[in-house]
């Protein structure tokens, strides 16, 4: 146990932990556009998981994790065009399409995952390195991505006319349709958008994370891009809180694989969701959650 | 050429929508075969022959579609109520965990034990879809958000029970758990004449006779249906809401974990994590094409697990990954629900009238 | 010089017709009311013309041009603005942020200084004292009002409706409201009221009424009486001839003491007298529908969890019992939205008949629900109710209007042992419906029911109730014996004027 708190492992618990959070941060602030724009995107793990076959598939092919992470954004576009198209178009009940296209996307990776193995040795490729030297080595410029993300998204939905209007969308959006705004449009692209965040995730957990894919790769992090949101009370700055403190754990998880802990790593890897549902239940009173969240909009 | 919605249904527009989506479905499979260079007549064949391709792949094909049968009514309960539960896979395992842990607990063997590792199991399922329904109606937390998230938790639970020092087997590879057997005695018995199929299906053939009884027959069904098509008035007109979630939660956790546990009995006799993998999500579009009815559910259960039987064969015969089934899985669904929305719409095609601008 | 002309303007939803040949115009610089109500159309032909909808037929010529507006964009670009009576307002947004929406189109910033600067120049006109930072969950709904006011002359309209603006101000804000109206008609604008309240008719430039989808008839108010008004509104129609026959009045079956119910608008307020129903007698609620009605019949049914006060049914408190309690205990109910909390679309008249009653031994032995025995239950119903055209197993969602409200009366009057209410419930029936389903709720009071009533249609409580109570902004106007009244005081009593 003592050697948890010696500086190396702490420094590389942290490193990890910031590691992990990024696909995480990445994929929740395009998810929290879509939900602040009224739509339950719950096809995130489906999404991320086929945006992290994607850039496998191409990682291997080209050896450029550039061209990969390029091809796990337009992965997941394509899957959140579809999910627009049937959430806000077709007006299908938004929880049913996310789980629909979720089992779609597990079903078609595992299938081409292991139609592409015939018989041959696991592809390795090259992966995305950190940065190798100065004061920032063993961080990776993604990272700083996800951080920027935060304030960036914030200053977008609270400081600017689009913002405004997508905030509307999630609250009432009727008020933008009087007053002659594309409600359809706005959804559409704010899922796009998600979607294209999601894929930037997935890529990077593809390329940072492993040499190699496996079936069910992305294990549940898409759904903790939810709860995360749902944890964050929809706020930018909460959400990355809760990501944090979830990477922290997940961190946590693997060091005591690898050194002795207290705690069996099964348990660890349990609490950011046994955790996320006490805090839901305990922390209800104040929800702000988007009023129009989920209620596919219909012209009176 | 537009699209409108449609006031009532119309038999032939209906029918048509589906059988697109038939055709589509096989299409986009075929397309998934070519993907992959393999040849979609030889894949589709490879399927028929081992779904229904004599009595061993009969038998085949009802024991794949057992455990799916009551997933998929745990799932169909649920959505016919409105409730989002998609716990089953958590409800399923835990259902397993529990069953074993009892008989292993009480040391039991024999029909007792059976007896009553199938009802520690239903328990068990019952009780993981009691929390999430508790939290949904005590804490207004989304059911999808909790069962899901209890669907992981479950899953670490497994792993840390399969563990050397607790039920994990002798001699067992790191990579590779599993438990300790069940005895001989605890397995449930084969039925006659079909090989591989055991007590477990014509368990999940009464109860899938129970729920329809249930939801087409009783008052319990009748506020089902009715919350699911409308709580106000139910609401409105007596019904206990919260009371109503609770039930419905319990007895979908219970089928599940039936599920879960007849599945450990009847076939893998020791618990694994990979043998029961699948079943609670395959459950979830068993019950979603069988519109949530427990003739659909049956029907839908017997079509997946006709295609995870023929799955094997195309493996052997056509060189197919059987996941490929996996994958027909998700197409068969989305065309499903495709078919569902577009039969609620009609195709308008613009008239000119005679004498009128058009 | 005609600002607006509305010509043949016709628009159905469905079955129903809400504007038929519409046809008036309005002058520039006047103040033009459409009176008339609820129903009679006013709201469609507003949201024809500001682009909410497509009228079917007819045309709309603005300011010498004929008009069409694909969207709601277009006719705020004409100049139409619009301040409708149910607000779109964002409750999390700020003032200045609703105020905002949808404005600057073209910019990925607002130009806050200058919006700041011009919000505070229309306030201080308006001689409001509102901060533009306060979020509107945090505003009354007086001051919510005066938002929606400020959120169109932003946008520089010439032509401003505003829809029943008044329904949530006191007279106080009321008077200020038509002050401000003045001075901005002063400074060019030009504005359609659309209105029920006599006040606010009889100070307009010109009135024209709408029933049932037309213009009736366009007037100066100089140059009628309230009384010709409120006739040409209602219409000459003598009320249906439902007898009130003499019934005699049994035991004390409901009573309604200090009753305070919170609602969106004005809630639900009983101050002074208790209401009392006995046996046999049939109370009527008169008022426009949103004065408090839905949270009374809410109370009485036990779907709202009154603030104060106290509900007794046949000597029992039941101010806090469920709706099952209630039930049980011979309380049937008749509500508003008949779609939406009284029936099931997707199930059959038979299962529809089952609802609340599902529980009980007549229907089948527990756990069961006996099918022969809700079709029994159905066919009787079926009958008694003259439900033309269906069976058992019909859909409730493709009956009539009139057939479908005759399920629900069917159900809940056989279960109206003690007290039956109802709220609205000839809403979009034809004359024959109507007649029907007063024929039987006359029959549930002879059988010893208490009936409370809801209804706009003020001539047909005069001719079925006893009683009568008139509800304005949530509070008891005045209780009066039907047979000693009038509808032109039961009218002005609904518009606000206390007997």
């Amino acid at each position: 146990m003592s050697d948890l708190f010696s500086a190396t492992i702490l420094t590389a618990v942290v490193i990890a932990a910031l590691k992990m959070a990024t696909p995480l941060l990445i994929s929740a602030m395009g998810e929290l556009v879509a939900q602040r724009a009224g739509i339950w995107n719950m096809a995130v793990e489906g999404t991320m998981l086929i945006a992290a076959y994607a850039a496998y598939v191409v990682v291997v092919l080209t050896q450029s994790p550039g061209l990969a992470l390029a091809a796990a954004v337009l992965a997941a576009l394509l899957t959140g065009a579809i999910n627009g198209l049937l959430c806000v178009v077709l007006k299908l009940d938004q929880f049913v399409t996310g789980l629909a296209l979720n089992l779609l996307a597990a079903g078609l990776t595992l299938f081409w995952f292991r139609a592409g193995l015939q018989g041959e040795g696991v592809p390795t490729f090259r992966s995305l390195s950190p940065i190798v030297e100065g004061p920032f080595a063993g961080l990776y410029p993604m990272m700083f991505v996800a951080l920027l993300a935060v304030p960036l998204i914030w200053w977008f939905l609270e400081r600017t006319r689009p913002g405004l209007e997508l905030r509307c969308l999630g609250e009432n959006p009727e008020a933008l349709d009087l007053r002659g705004v594309d409600v359809r449009r706005g959804q559409i692209l704010s899922l796009l958008f998600a979607s294209a965040m999601t894929g930037l995730g997935g890529g990077f957990l593809m390329l940072a994370f492993s040499d190699r894919f496996v079936p069910d790769f992305t294990g549940g992090r898409g759904w903790l891009v939810v709860v995360a949101i749902l944890a964050g009370n929809w706020r930018p700055g909460r959400v990355l809180v809760a990501v944090l403190f979830f990477a922290l754990l997940e961190a946590l998880a693997i060091q005591s694989r690898v050194g002795s802990s207290l705690l069996p790593e099964q348990l660890l890897l349990a609490a950011p969701y046994l955790l996320s549902l006490a805090l839901m239940a305990v922390f209800r009173s104040t929800s702000l959650e988007p009023a129009a969240l989920g209620i596919p909009y219909r012209r009176r | 050429m537009r699209l409108t919605p449609r006031s009532e249904r119309a038999i032939a527009w209906t029918l048509g929508c589906y059988a697109a989506a038939v055709v589509a479905f096989l299409m986009l499979s075929g397309l998934l075969v070519l993907s992959v260079g393999g040849s979609p007549q030889a894949a589709f064949s490879a399927l028929l022959t081992g779904a229904l391709g004599g009595k061993a792949a009969i038998g085949n094909t009802l024991a794949k579609a057992t455990p799916l049968l009551l997933t998929g009514l745990a799932a169909a309960i649920a959505f016919r109520a409105r409730i989002w539960s998609i716990g089953q896979e958590g409800q399923m395992v835990f259902g397993a965990i529990t069953g074993y842990g009892a008989v292993l607990w009480l040391g039991l063997s024999g029909p007792a034990g059976i007896v009553v590792a199938l009802v520690a199991g239903m328990m068990g399922g019952a009780a993981l879809g009691l929390v999430s329904g508790v939290l949904d109606v005590r804490f207004k937390i989304n059911v999808i958000i909790s069962t899901v998230l209890l669907n992981y938790c479950v899953g670490y639970l497994l792993s840390w029970l399969l563990q050397p020092g607790v039920w994990g087997d002798v001699g067992q590879t790191v990579s590779y758990q599993q438990s300790a057997a069940l005895a001989d005695s605890l397995y449930l018995p084969l039925l006659p004449g079909l090989a591989k199929v055991h007590l477990g299906a014509v368990l999940a053939l009464v109860l899938t006779v129970v729920v329809g009884v249930t939801l087409g027959r009783t008052r319990l069904g009748f506020e089902i249906r009715g919350f699911g098509l409308n709580p106000r008035a139910m609401v409105a007109r007596g019904v206990d809401a919260g009371r109503l979630v609770l039930v419905v939660m319990a007895a979908s956790g219970a089928l599940a974990g039936l599920a879960g546990i007849g599945h450990v009995l009847g076939e893998t006799h020791r618990l694994r994590p990979d043998a029961l993998a699948g079943f609670g999500y395959t459950g979830i579009v068993v019950a979603l094409i069988g519109r949530s009815s427990a003739p659909g559910t049956l029907a839908a259960a017997l079509f997946f697990g006709g295609l995870a039987a023929g799955g094997l064969t195309m493996r052997v015969v056509a060189d197919i990954p059987s996941s490929l089934v996996t994958a027909m899985q998700g197409i068969a669904l989305i065309a499903f629900l495709l078919a569902e929305i577009a039969s609620g719409y009609r195709l308008v095609l613009p008239v000119r009238e005679e004498g009128t601008p058009a | 010089m005609k600002l607006l002309e509305v010509l043949g303007l016709s628009k159905r939803f469905g079955a129903t017709v809400a504007n038929d040949r519409l046809t008036f115009d309005v002058l520039k610089g006047e103040l033009h009311c459409l009176f008339g109500e609820n129903g009679a159309g006013k709201s469609t032909v507003s949201a024809c013309l500001t682009g909410f909808h497509r009228p079917d037929s007819g045309a709309i010529v603005f300011d010498g041009r004929e008009v069409e507006f694909a969207t709601p964009a277009g006719a705020l670009d004409a100049g139409i603005g619009i301040c409708r009576q149910h607000f779109s307002l964002v409750e999390r947004f700020s003032v200045l942020e609703n105020i905002l929406l949808g404005t600057e189109r073209r910019s990925l910033r607002f130009d806050v200084g200058r919006a700041r600067a011009r919000f505070g120049e229309l306030a201080d006109r308006l001689g409001l004292a509102v901060d533009p930072d306060t979020p509107i969950s945090r505003l009354s709904i007086g001051e919510r009002q005066w938002v929606e006011i400020l959120k169109a002359l932003y946008r520089d309209v010439r032509l401003l409706i505003l829809d029943e603006p008044t329904a949530v101000l006191t007279p106080a804000e009321s008077r200020r409201l038509f002050d401000v109206v003045d001075r901005l008609r002063g400074d060019g604008l030009t504005v359609i009221l659309i209105s029920h309240k006599l006040a606010e008719v009889m100070a307009a430039d010109r009135v024209t009424v709408l029933r049932r989808g037309r213009a009736v008839a366009t007037v100066r108010p100089g140059e009628v009486t309230p009384a010709e008004l409120t006739a040409l509104m209602m219409g000459a129609e003598p009320p249906p001839a439902t007898a009130r026959a003499a019934r005699t009045k049994g035991r004390l079956m409901l009573e309604v003491e200090d009753l305070a119910v919170p609602g969106p608008r004005h809630g639900f307020r009983l101050e002074g007298a208790p209401l009392r129903v006995h046996a046999g007698e049939v109370l009527g609620i008169a008022g426009v529908a949103g004065n408090g009605q839905r949270e009374l019949f809410d109370a009485l049914v036990g779907l709202a969890h009154p603030a104060a006060g106290r509900v007794t049914i046949d000597g029992r408190d039941m101010t806090y019992a469920s709706p099952a309690e209630r039930m049980r205990a011979g309380v049937g109910s008749i509500p508003e939205d008949r779609y939406g909390d009284a029936l099931v679309g997707d199930f059959s008249i038979a299962e529809n008949m089952a609802l609340g009653w599902h529980r009980s031994a007549r229907l089948g032995r527990a756990p069961f629900l006996s099918r022969r025995r809700m079709a029994d239950f159905a066919r009787t119903a079926i009958e008694r109710f003259a439900i033309r055209q269906a069976g058992p197993a019909t859909p409730a969602r493709a009956l009539s209007g009139g057939n479908a409200q005759r399920v629900v009366a069917a159900r809940e009057i056989e279960r109206a042992r003690h007290l039956l209410v109802a709220n609205q419930p000839t809403r979009g029936l034809d004359v024959g419906a109507v007649a029907f389903l007063y024929d039987r709720v006359v029959e549930a009071a002879e059988r010893g029911a208490a009936v409370v009533l809801a209804s706009e249609e003020a001539e047909d409580l005069l001719g079925l109730c006893d009683r009568i109570a008139v509800l304005f902004k949530g509070r008891v106007v005045g209780v009066v014996d039907a047979s000693a009244t009038s509808l032109a005081e039961i009218g002005a009593m609904m518009a606000g004027r206390p007997a």
